[in-house]
């Protein structure tokens, strides 16, 4: 069954984000971001020292993910991955993914957050580190995805 | 405290993987601007919170598990604008990023894992860069 729409609109989901970062800062005087998550859920699974919050985290995004997979009809194995996916083939397509996960991840750590640590909790907190970043990564990713969109003629 | 974090996160989750924040086609188009949709989403939501912030700070907000609030500010540094670069340069190749790479796993896309499992290595390498060169990481 499928109890949410196929895409919740931007202006509900926006504010109750938002609403998520202020609600961790009120509560717990925490920020939200997913890139120390992740640092520490791999400690956390390396058995090393960690931040016992931040791996809560990390199960809450995981959780919260899920129960929405599920209750838009469950889950659908499957390894689509729009334009990419018709472009690149799969033998091809797995290390070109790793490699941008790779990238991504060492260039967020590197930073100090990604889309949900700068781009939302800092901007929202107006850290002049993340408000520069923000501005950073958003000009690199259009540039680049503009880049790819020439270099495969259109096909991207 | 641990509540709070897992409570947040997994409305934050939730709402990514509602609003089809990884699905590739939504942020690809996103990053060539030919839809509105994702800048609109991210605009509120920092308009929400950003006044909402400055009021609790303002007001000396003591926060139940954490004691006074204190919001996160940090100087502009090299090391954060480079390391936005290259993280830009892997969300346009990706077409997805941390939060929504694992929901795109969760709901069942075996690539979203391979995305994810880069996540973890390129910030395990970084992190222990900082640990050989004992540099406190900064947090986010």
């Amino acid at each position: 069954m499928d109890l949410l729409p196929d895409r919740l609109a931007w202006y509900i989901a926006g504010p109750l984000m938002g609403l998520t970062v202020v609600g961790l800062y009120a509560l717990a005087n925490k920020p939200l971001g997913a890139t120390t998550a992740y640092s520490q859920a791999f400690s956390f699974l390396r058995r090393q020292p960690f931040d016992p919050w931040r791996v809560s985290l990390f199960a809450g995004l995981v959780a919260g993910a899920f129960v929405a997979a599920l209750l838009r009809g469950g889950l659908s194995w499957n390894l689509d991955y729009g334009k990419l996916g018709d472009l690149v083939p799969l033998a091809a397509l797995v290390p070109l993914l790793l490699g941008a996960g790779f990238v991504m991840g060492y260039g967020a750590r590197w930073s100090g957050g990604c889309t949900s640590g700068h781009g939302l909790r800092g901007t929202s907190s107006l850290s002049p580190a993340s408000l520069a970043a923000t501005g950073t990564f958003m000009a690199t990713a259009v540039a680049v995805t503009a880049l790819l969109n020439v270099v495969t003629g259109g096909d991207l | 405290m641990r509540a709070a974090a897992f409570f947040m996160g997994g409305a934050f989750g939730f709402l990514v993987a509602a609003a089809r924040l990884n699905d590739y086609t939504v942020i690809h188009d996103m990053l060539r601007l030919q839809e509105p949709d994702v800048f609109l989403l991210m605009g509120s939501a920092v308009a929400v919170a950003a006044p909402l912030l400055l009021l609790l700070e303002r007001r000396r907000w003591q926060t139940p598990f954490g004691g006074p609030l204190k919001v996160q500010r940090a100087p502009v540094t090299q090391r954060a604008v480079f390391g936005a670069a290259i993280f830009g340069t892997g969300w346009a190749v990706a077409g997805t990023c941390p939060v929504p790479a694992l929901a795109m796993t969760v709901s069942g896309g075996g690539l979203g894992a391979v995305v994810t499992a880069g996540l973890f290595g390129g910030i395990a390498l970084r992190d222990a860069i900082d640990r050989k060169k004992h540099i406190a990481p900064p947090a986010c």
